[in-house]
């Protein structure tokens, strides 16, 4: 039996639904040692800012239990050396790339995002409003409904690419963000981002991570991941793009069901980085043995009828 | 191959925590070059979810040139190396690697010093092995050890049967002399200096290298360690500061872990 794998992304086709996230796949070239990168469904290339950024000072990683706190602080080429060093490999790929990119102002925003527009072999925009490791951009974004929809609007003036917004879990309710998002133009919404914590060492009693909080991540927020997709997936009529502690196809098949129509591999890409591969072979054996000719039948299929 | 699952060969401990295992590895991990790592994942290791990075200590040759495996020398710190201790014979470890940057040993070096901190010294047996089969003397390759007690010298054995000068320091005198190591480093830097100083292990030991080989203007390289979740540059984790405040930072594993003396604040 044939499998359809494919899914349609507020208008992006892409040839499966999984893609690596932005911050933990590089540009995508780092990993062609370990896999096809065309087997993808698309790269997210690391968060992208108009000037080159240093990121934070180390200590910047630690493990927890389950998962790890980072607070890289979004280091990243600029949009200058992006589109000189990086892109032009990643136009050689036949795979969507989506590039997530970020400001300190809603103008920066929308300056990258029109310039961007320029470039080809960019299939989609990633909006990050949600990184917890920058003072100003990220996060200051994406925890309050106005600023949100004030970014997304801005960005929509300015590109015509199908526009994916990445959303933060440090909210009293993801809901309302999302419906700022979709409000203001979004083609999609990508969650969850990393939740913010801290690990502290006792015996100087100092925050292991210079920057004091980090992002956590990894299979500890998978439930927290799984349960505000699924809230996302009913609050708006926008595709949802899962992302959260996914380290396996059983855990992509979850956030399918719960209502994401594609998923983001993340953390899992540093202990295996072959990870997102391994679960698009595994999707199609899920679908040859379920009798499921299209994949994207999955998505929103989550059973909450009363059990017998 | 890059990524593969090794069996252990051996893992014996030496001291009280430190231990030494071989893997086996595929014949093209032969392209490994000393300072180089892998990341090794320890599943049996509970609640550790990312690899570890280990330098490699030795290559493992299968009679002829051929490499079979290699050998990591490791001590027990934390949940990872601590649960890696009950791996036995025949059991495997995924492996990533070999991974990052090295030393200089291809070099013609005359005259060459080997610096080794504690575990630090992981590395050198490999580098010193390296420099003799680019046909330096062996009485030109001067290896100095420094550890807290006489236990924590290690490698003593594979240096004398290579036959270089060997100089031990302990912190409590319970070997060589009751000093840091750097003290009869700076004291053979003035009586014979080396063309090349090759160095690892913990940061101040490096720091002070540095303050006295800057002066001197001798070509030296270190090996540091970082924490670090992937191995090979794409989580941006393990940035090391610079000397320019300014300047991007580099990352231990795919700018090092081997760097110019001069390239990194240490």
């Amino acid at each position: 039996m044939s499998v359809d794998l494919s899914v349609n992304i507020g208008g992006l086709h892409l040839k499966n639904p999984v893609l690596t996230a932005s911050g933990t796949f590089g540009y995508g070239r780092e990993f062609s040692r370990f896999m096809d990168l065309n087997a993808l469904g698309g790269i997210v290339v690391k968060g992208l800012s108009l000037e080159p950024s240093r990121g934070n000072p180390p200590p910047r990683v630690v493990e927890t239990a389950s998962g790890m706190l980072n607070a890289i602080g979004l280091e990243n080429v600029g949009l200058a050396a992006f589109i000189k060093d990086k892109l032009p490999y990643l136009r050689t790929l036949d795979t969507a790339v989506i590039v997530n990119i970020y400001g300190q102002t809603v103008e920066a925003y929308a300056e990258l995002a029109e310039r961007l527009s320029d470039c080809d072999g960019i299939a989609a925009l990633e909006v990050n409003i949600s990184c917890p490791n920058v003072k100003a951009g990220g996060i200051a974004f994406g925890a309050d409904p106005q600023s949100a929809h004030a970014v997304v609007a801005a960005v929509r003036t300015r590109s015509q690419r199908p526009l994916w917004v990445k959303l933060s879990p440090n909210v009293t309710d993801v809901t309302t963000i999302a419906r700022s998002a979709a409000d203001a133009g979004a083609d999609a919404l990508s969650l969850i981002n990393t939740l913010t914590g801290m690990a502290i060492d006792v015996e100087t009693r100092r925050p292991v991570l210079a920057n004091v909080t980090g992002g956590l991540s990894g299979p500890a927020i998978k439930p927290v991941a799984l349960r505000m997709v699924w809230q996302a997936a009913q609050a708006v009529d926008l595709p949802i793009v899962g992302i959260g502690g996914i380290m396996n196809t059983i855990d992509a098949l979850e956030f399918l069901i719960a209502g994401a129509a594609a998923i983001q591999v993340g953390t899992a890409n540093f202990i295996n980085p072959s990870t997102a591969v391994e679960i698009v072979d595994g999707l199609t054996r899920y679908c040859e043995e379920g009798a499921i000719r299209r994949l994207s039948q999955l998505t929103g299929s989550l059973v909450t009828s009363a059990r017998e | 191959m890059l990524q593969f699952e090794a069996s252990v060969l051996w893992n014996a401990a030496v001291s009280e925590d430190v231990y030494h295992l071989g893997l086996t590895a595929p014949s093209d991990f032969g392209r490994a070059r000393p300072g180089q790592f892998v990341m090794v994942r320890i599943p049996r290791a509970p609640g550790a979810l990312l690899r570890r990075p280990f330098s490699i200590h030795k290559l493992i040759f299968d009679g002829g040139r051929r490499v079979s495996g290699f050998e990591l020398l490791y001590k027990t710190v934390g949940k990872g190396t601590h649960a890696l201790i009950n791996y036995r014979i025949g059991d495997t470890l995924p492996i990533l690697g070999p991974l990052g940057s090295s030393f200089s040993a291809n070099k013609p070096w005359r005259r060459v010093f080997l610096v080794a901190g504690g575990i630090g010294v992981a590395p050198m047996p490999f580098l010193a092995d390296r420099l003799l089969a680019k046909r330096l003397n062996p009485e030109d390759c001067h290896v100095f050890i420094g550890g807290q007690s006489a236990a924590d010298l290690l490698c003593q054995d594979d240096f004398r049967a290579l036959g270089v000068p060997l100089t031990l320091t302990t912190d409590d005198g319970s070997a060589g002399d009751q000093c840091l190591i750097t003290h009869p480093v700076e004291a053979a830097l003035d009586r014979s200096p080396p063309d090349a100083l090759f160095a690892c292990g913990p940061m101040p030991m490096l720091a002070c290298l540095a303050g006295f080989l800057e002066q001197r203007g001798i070509f030296a390289q270190v090996s540091v360690e970082s924490m670090m979740a992937c191995g090979m540059g794409a989580c941006l984790g393990c940035a090391l500061p610079v000397r320019d405040t300014h300047a991007p930072y580099r990352h231990a594993c795919i700018d090092g872990p081997v760097f110019d003396l001069d390239q990194i604040a240490v």
